[in-house]
């Protein structure tokens, strides 16, 4: 207890190195060698699809699950086996998991209780973080008989008033309304700065992880995709897969082939490779018929050209220079802030994102982009950015 | 409602217009009534209403006869503890000349040989016991079955359910001779051991039924709370069972009560005696005493019966979460 007390006045980073974890012995592969760093008081999300295996990454760092393969280190210990309450972190639950036959006040003081703080400070604390969270008329009511947000607001004050070193929420907003999501992500966001305790934060929904984190970490079948701060995130998708995850709608990406200086997208038309390239500091010129041995590591054939769907911009005639592609208007969604056409390019539909559309099904259109918009996506689906020739390649 | 507003004239949907202009069509939020506005109806189709139709009524008569049928060994009963004898061999149904008495009852009470009075402390003594430590014992038990893993679980738990098929009366023999060698025939501490032996197994597979239904969450919950396993048990699960305890206690108290069969084999002493034990002593020598018999049995049964009506609100409950888990 006493060293605890200690930890709590520091903060505390987290780092897992390669942990993997597999259930029904072997039979099921949750997570698969994941490395994270968490620094002291940065606000994490894991952002990803359901059964991408994000919240058993979150039950690892809370102790509730052990690694089969890898460490966890809170600052410099490795804590595979140390107890939840030995790593001294809270946790709020995805439906909150509050105790229904205790009082709100009696919720909020257990974790103090079983702890052996006494009555006084209990009382004192329970009163601070009431008050914190506007849940102070509520305190004698039974977690029944309260709202959805108000529920939201008593885990919390569970999960805070203990002082933790570390917080850990489990898609703690997905069971509120639209309206509340809202204004509890703010101040989950508030409290969070306010507190300054390292937290992580899980959930599928890309507009709570863009809004509300430090750095994203953007997870997939078991493993990590990218971590990145929530800008770079939407500005720089390292892979096709992270690319039609964020956004909304989500980047269109158009299967072309490397022909000469530029790519071929089926029927629509063909873009400049130099240029698309050129602009993101991508040698093009190399090609793969050349025999040289730069060039065997450089551009594959088969590429991917990815637009999110507010840098397309639709025309009725085809433009005299940049790029455009071919496609025919399939339908017309208007949806107030904007309106979402989707083009038939190639036999794929294409979302373009248009502040007004003058254009009807059926219509012939251009889509056109700037250079510096387009995405390049090599056959693995990963996203083309340096000079990849030059490079020591690590054996990929 | 406005005058204007005439169910015999036509309206074409979607027309409405006061609507399109300036929103006089729509109701305000004051408008709405706090309750469903009453309809009047005359007494005719209330009546109509009220009648039911002639499947329903023979389900009614289907189900009023059942219930008679049950009924009618307990008014019998009930009848006969209340009257003297002679009335009662002459059928307690005729209503003719009646008398009510509480003699049987003050009879019973005070029986020579073995009161009433004494018979149903007695039982008490036993009872108590036996159900409280079922209880304990039993959650305690079902707790690691619905929750933990370790090794030979369901071949521990196949086990219970067996020794829950055999029937009591095949065991009964080694139970005595158990008994008689430990030193405790004949005594309470022994025939309370019988019974809590006996309850545990259905215990323990009705409790760990209902303790899978409490959300794995709240036990997590509380782990990350920093609290223990027992006080998980303690503050978590032992409250949150208690619908389902007291269904446990409910019919465990019944079983023991009204049991026969394990005092008539583990109980020698007289003194000791229990009240089922005691109820075939009231049959009197040359006459059977009926009325005496029937104001022990109603003495008897009260007790659970009682105690079923005033824990009835919880019983319903737990019966339902564990047996529909």
């Amino acid at each position: 207890m006493g060293e605890s007390t200690v930890r709590q006045q520091v903060m505390t980073s987290i780092t897992m190195d390669g942990v993997s974890k597999y259930f029904d012995g072997g039979e099921t592969v949750a997570n698969y060698r994941l490395n994270l760093e968490v620094d002291d008081g940065e606000f994490l999300v894991i952002l990803g699809p359901s059964g991408c295996g994000k919240t058993t990454a979150l039950r690892l760092v809370a102790g509730l699950e052990e690694p089969s393969e890898g460490d966890i280190y809170f600052d410099d210990e490795r804590v595979n086996r140390w107890s939840p309450s030995e790593r001294n972190v809270a946790m709020v639950f995805q439906n909150y998991a509050l105790y229904p036959h205790m009082s709100v006040r009696e919720n909020i003081a257990y974790p103090l209780k079983v702890r052996g703080i006494p009555p006084d400070e209990r009382d004192r604390r329970i009163e601070e973080v009431t008050e914190l969270l506007h849940i102070e008329g509520q305190i004698g009511k039974r977690p029944a008989a309260l709202s959805g947000g108000q529920r939201q607001r008593v885990a919390l004050a569970r999960a805070i008033v203990r002082e933790p070193s570390v917080f850990l929420l489990d898609e703690p907003l997905s069971n509120l309304d639209a309206k509340l999501r809202q204004e509890m992500r703010s101040e989950l966001k508030r409290l969070q700065d306010e507190l300054g305790i390292t937290t992580i934060y899980v959930t599928h929904n890309q507009e709570e992880a863009m809004s509300m984190a430090d750095t994203v970490v953007v997870m997939n079948r078991g493993t990590i995709q990218q971590i990145s701060p929530p800008e770079e995130l939407y500005s720089r998708p390292r892979t096709e897969w992270v690319a039609r995850f964020i956004g909304s709608p989500p980047m269109n990406l158009f299967e072309g082939e490397r022909r000469n200086g530029s790519i071929a997208i089926g029927e629509a038309g063909t873009v400049d490779l130099e240029s698309v390239a050129g602009v993101r500091g991508i040698d093009a010129t190399s090609t793969s018929t050349s025999t040289s041995a730069s060039a065997s590591a450089s551009l594959s054939d088969d590429l991917s050209l990815g637009v999110r769907p507010e840098d397309l911009f639709l025309s009725s005639e085809r433009p005299t220079s940049g790029n455009a592609l071919e496609g025919t208007v399939d339908t017309v969604e208007p949806l107030g802030e904007y309106t979402l056409v989707n083009v038939a390019v190639d036999d794929r539909l294409v979302k373009v994102k248009v502040g007004d559309a003058d254009v009807t099904r059926g219509e012939e259109v251009w889509l056109t982009f700037d250079d510096e918009d387009a995405y390049l996506y090599d056959e693995n689906g990963e996203l083309v950015t340096q000079a990849p020739s030059p490079q020591p390649t690590e054996g990929r | 409602m406005s005058d204007s507003d005439d169910p015999f004239e036509p309206r074409r949907p979607g027309t409405d217009p006061e609507r399109e202009s300036d929103g006089r069509g729509y109701l305000s939020v004051d408008e709405i009534p706090e309750t469903a506005p009453a309809r009047e109806l005359d007494w005719a189709t209330r009546l109509a209403n009220a009648t039911p139709s002639l499947p329903r009524l023979l389900k009614y008569a289907i189900a009023i006869t059942v219930a008679v049928l049950w009924i009618v060994p307990f008014l019998g009963l009930f009848m006969a503890s209340l009257r003297p004898l002679n009335e009662i061999i002459q059928g307690w149904w005729h209503l003719e000349g009646m008398t009510l008495t509480l003699e049987n009852y003050q009879q019973a009470w005070t029986y020579r040989t073995a009161p009433m009075r004494r018979a149903l402390i007695n039982t008490l003594i036993v009872t108590v016991p036996a159900v409280l430590v079922v209880m304990l014992l039993g959650a305690m038990a079902a707790y690691p079955f619905a929750r933990f893993e370790f090794p030979l679980k369901t071949t521990l738990f196949f086990l219970i359910l067996l020794v829950m098929a055999a029937p009591p009366e095949l065991v009964a023999m080694g139970n005595y001779n158990t008994l008689r060698e430990v030193g405790l025939f004949d005594t309470y501490m022994g025939l309370i051991l019988v019974h809590i032996g006996w309850g545990l197994g259905w215990v323990v597979l009705f409790l760990r039924n209902y303790l899978l239904g409490i959300p794995k969450e709240l036990e997590e919950a509380a782990r990350i709370d920093g609290a223990s396993r027992y006080q998980i048990f303690r503050t978590i699960i032992l409250p949150l069972s208690t619908p389902a305890l007291v269904s446990v206690a409910v019919i465990q108290f019944t079983w023991v009560w009204n049991a026969f069969f394990f005092p008539l084999v583990f109980m020698r002493s007289p003194e000791l005696y229990l009240a089922p034990q005691v109820l075939p002593l009231m049959r009197g020598r040359i006459q059977v005493e009926w009325g005496l018999v029937a104001a022990g049995s109603v003495m008897t049964m009260i007790v659970p019966v009682l105690l079923f009506l005033t824990l009835e609100r919880y019983y319903k409950q737990g019966m339902v979460a564990a047996v529909t888990d």
